[in-house]
């Protein structure tokens, strides 16, 4: 009894290690002169208001009828691109007892929209040569009218493609390539100086929240292994403990949820073969108390370095955990294909294989489009990955999507058949493993060769018979 | 670079722990020949032979066993010598031999372009028939391909003058095993990496995550029975054999050290591990005689410095070299003749 005492108490310490680590919370405010009353400088309610917006907007997208739908269309615009005052929170509510704080957007923050911080350049893994926004836009005029977020002409499942495209062109590219890029440059937003007139935080401390509130981790991560992390973005109902840190027995979907890219990691984190989470965190929480030591000065060259090193460890791992969900999902869709390639040669049901084909594959391209917006251009790899994967899944006829028309069709064409197709997924994740270097391979389709290689190695050594 | 540097360079690049800790390994992983259990079990086998089928009694079975002449002799101490210094080189060399992964994966991709497709067969199978199949398949490609280039490092010249190494020994003990030259080491891994590689790929392509190999401890079943029924008494002077019917299927212990016997009758004999199959097949089987006395080593009188360590290591290049040269002259005289 007392042993299981013991191990039970280890399990809990282990879920939510109460020896403080920092949480992303306590900061100080540094900003010389400021007169008001806050005690506290970190300030990222505007990015906690996009990441509601975010899970509200793919609630909507798979609540289509399979009928042109102006009003589902005018919704999912309105938490898109529109910036109205009273747009309630779709997602997440409380569930059970995981209760959650806020039900209206304007509770996180006012005036927030995603559109006027998409990834503006083009998206070359998505036909018609489109711009980041224009890419999400012709999404979601798809999405209001397809069944329930899927079209089966097209193999598209839009819930998945327009929250991982957005997870990748919002969150991944205002964080790497804006926030924790240029903006920590001398001349932009100084450390010296209030980020605002008026407000508690300087310009480089409030640069460096926002990149931390795009990144989607509950504050107290640090308290947190992985696992429990995942448990409070799945809203299980043990997690309102793991997640309430100011124990007001509700979560904040400011700063006690997690959320996007952070629940990735996490998931692929609880595997242990990675850390993505922490390092990210750690590196976060190091930058803001450089900043926060900078003592409300500019930055010296030295302390710039040294942020810009925080800065780098965050945008390599959170690179490395889109490019474990581009491994994952290659897998998913590869083991898919195989399914459906067994049915098809027995006459069996493909419609429910199908549509979670379609879900994986778009959860696929959803990541690899992400994989290409952040803060570098990955050339080759991006043309070898965007061929590899196609403008969509290959469908039952041996067809892909190859381009659009004048109206905004979908041309579909002639491809390599769903057999062939499987390579590609198999080259998907040898492409992630060369170039990225990816350690938790969830789904690989080489682990069975793995595990029988261990198996059968002794060590190479000297031996005879 | 001065030989002085040269072995600054090595002391200061060779992790010593890892070789401390390959070391142990070789003695408590049971995936090793030498696992003390292993020992253990072929100590007590070889005191059974003794005791009942020699007829001697417990003390002089004790003192055949472990008779200071064969552990202590100076080709015991090289065997321990080259043991240590190859698990050392061995530190540098086994990185740059590619895996069996990595022939695998080659492999795997490799199947999936040519054929275009991927069906898995006997999806419906039961698990232990695709087993099954892939532990027997793997024991006799693994024993095969051991018997196989074993032969072709006794009938190729320039192999043979490596596979010396292993057959200058004079008298034997289980440490033998390890006395190689590092030359041989790798092409024996070779072997292995692609035979597992080659069996992976090909079993996890057509049999998907069904391909299994059926363990004990953690070691494949095969290896697991040769190694607890006195894999470790091949290379020893306790004579054990079986039948001759038996004999004829399986290698006897008395079978290997036939195979290091100075006896000309006995060159080139007997190269297989496990079974007697192979060495039938190819002609070179010999089955034992009772009470036949054995000599080891590469020829009946001992040679001067036979044993030393650098004579060793590294008289096979030497002889590679005037090897190479002879071939070459015999080459240019068979031009001038064809010339003429």
């Amino acid at each position: 009894m007392k042993l299981n005492l013991l191990v039970a108490s280890i399990a809990i310490a282990g879920a939510a290690n109460v020896s403080a680590a920092p949480n992303y919370v306590d900061f100080p405010v540094t900003v010389k002169g400021y007169e008001g009353d806050a005690k506290h400088s970190v300030s990222y309610s505007g990015q906690a208001a996009r990441q509601v917006l975010h899970t509200s907007l793919k609630k909507l997208s798979g609540q289509g009828n399979g009928q042109p739908n102006a009003e589902l269309k005018a919704k999912m615009l309105s938490y898109f691109a529109a910036k109205d005052a009273g747009r309630s929170i779709l997602s997440p509510v409380t569930k059970g007892a995981f209760i959650v704080d806020q039900s209206g957007v304007d509770q996180l923050s006012k005036k927030k929209n995603l559109v006027g911080k998409v990834y503006k350049g083009s998206v070359p893994g998505w036909p018609g040569g489109m711009t980041g926004p224009e890419v999400l836009e012709s999404m979601i005029d798809k999405a209001s009218s397809s069944n329930k977020g899927y079209d089966p002409l097209t193999g598209y499942d839009y819930q998945q493609l327009i929250s991982k495209f957005v997870m990748g062109a919002v969150f991944y590219n205002q964080a790497v390539d804006n926030y924790l890029d240029e903006k920590l440059a001398a001349d932009i937003k100084p450390n010296s100086q209030p980020y605002k007139a008026g407000k508690q935080y300087t310009g480089k401390e409030h640069v460096w929240d926002e990149a931390f509130g795009y990144f989607g981790a509950p504050a107290n991560t640090l308290n947190l292994n992985a696992e429990a992390v995942y448990k409070i973005a799945k809203q299980k109902s043990d997690a309102l403990a793991l997640a309430d840190f100011n124990g007001d027995g509700k979560v904040s979907l400011y700063n006690e949820m997690a959320y996007a890219h952070a629940y990735y990691a996490a998931g692929f984190d609880k595997g242990g073969k990675t850390t993505y989470l922490h390092n990210i965190v750690q590196a976060f929480v190091d930058g803001r108390q450089l900043l926060t030591d900078a003592k409300g000065e500019n930055l010296t060259d030295a302390q710039r370095t040294e942020l810009k090193t925080h800065a780098s460890t965050i945008a390599d791992n959170w690179q490395l955990v889109i490019a474990e969900a581009v491994f994952k999902y290659a897998g998913s869709t590869y083991k898919d294909l195989q399914k459906l390639n067994k049915l098809i040669e027995t006459n069996g049901d493909i419609a429910k294989e199908f549509r979670g084909y379609a879900k994986h594959w778009a959860e696929l391209k959803g990541f690899a489009l992400a994989l290409q917006v952040g803060n570098k251009n990955l050339g080759e790899t991006a043309v070898k990955l965007n061929r590899l994967i196609g403008f969509s899944p290959v469908l039952l006829g041996n067809t892909q999507v190859m381009g659009l028309d004048a109206k905004g069709n979908y041309l579909q064409a002639s491809s390599i058949d769903m057999k062939q197709y499987m390579l590609h997924m198999l080259k998907v994740q040898q492409l992630m493993v060369d170039q990225f270097g990816v350690k938790a391979r969830n789904k690989d389709v080489l682990a069975d060769m793995g595990e029988l290689a261990d198996k059968l190695s002794s060590g190479v050594s000297a031996e005879n018979d | 670079m001065s030989y002085e540097n040269i072995v600054r360079y090595f002391i200061i690049e060779t992790n010593w722990l890892e070789l401390y800790q390959q070391v142990i390994v070789a003695f408590t992983d049971p995936k090793k020949r030498v696992f003390w259990g292993y020992l253990l079990l072929s100590v007590f086998v070889a005191f059974v032979w003794l005791r009942w089928f020699k007829r001697k009694d417990s003390k002089q079975a004790f003192f055949t066993i472990f008779s200071r002449k064969v552990w202590w002799s100076q080709s015991a101490k090289a065997d321990y010598a080259i043991f240590l210094i190859n698990k050392l080189s061995f530190l540098f060399i086994a990185p740059l031999i590619i895996t069996q992964l990595a022939v695998a994966t080659w492999l795997f991709e490799y199947l999936h372009e040519l054929l275009g497709y991927r069906i898995i067969i006997g999806d419906e199978w039961p698990k232990w028939i695709i087993v099954t199949l892939f532990t027997l398949t793997y024991f006799l490609l693994d024993d095969f391909s051991r018997f196989y280039v074993h032969k072709l490092l006794h009938e190729v010249p320039a192999l043979w003058l490596f596979h010396k190494t292993h057959h200058s020994a004079r008298t034997l003990t289980p440490i033998t095993v390890f006395r190689t030259h590092p030359v041989e080491g790798i092409i024996f891994a070779l072997r292995s990496v692609l035979v597992q590689g080659i069996l992976i790929a090909l079993f996890v392509f057509f049999f998907g995550p069904k391909a299994d190999l059926y363990t004990v401890l953690g070691v494949g079943l095969f290896a697991f029975l040769f190694n607890t029924l006195g894999a470790n008494l091949r290379h020893s002077h306790i004579g054990i054999g079986y039948p001759d019917w038996l004999e004829r299927f399986l290698i006897s212990p008395v079978q290997h050290q036939i195979h290091h016997s100075t006896d000309p009758r006995h060159f080139d004999k007997n190269y297989g591990v496990i079974l007697a199959i192979w060495d039938r097949l190819f002609n070179s089987l010999v089955v034992s005689t009772r009470g036949q006395l054995l000599a080891f080593g590469l020829s009946r009188e001992e040679k001067k410095g036979e044993q030393n360590l650098l004579f060793i290591y590294f008289a096979p290049f030497k002889e590679l070299s005037s090897l190479l040269k002879a071939k070459k002259s015999a080459n240019k005289s068979k031009g001038e003749k064809l010339k003429i």
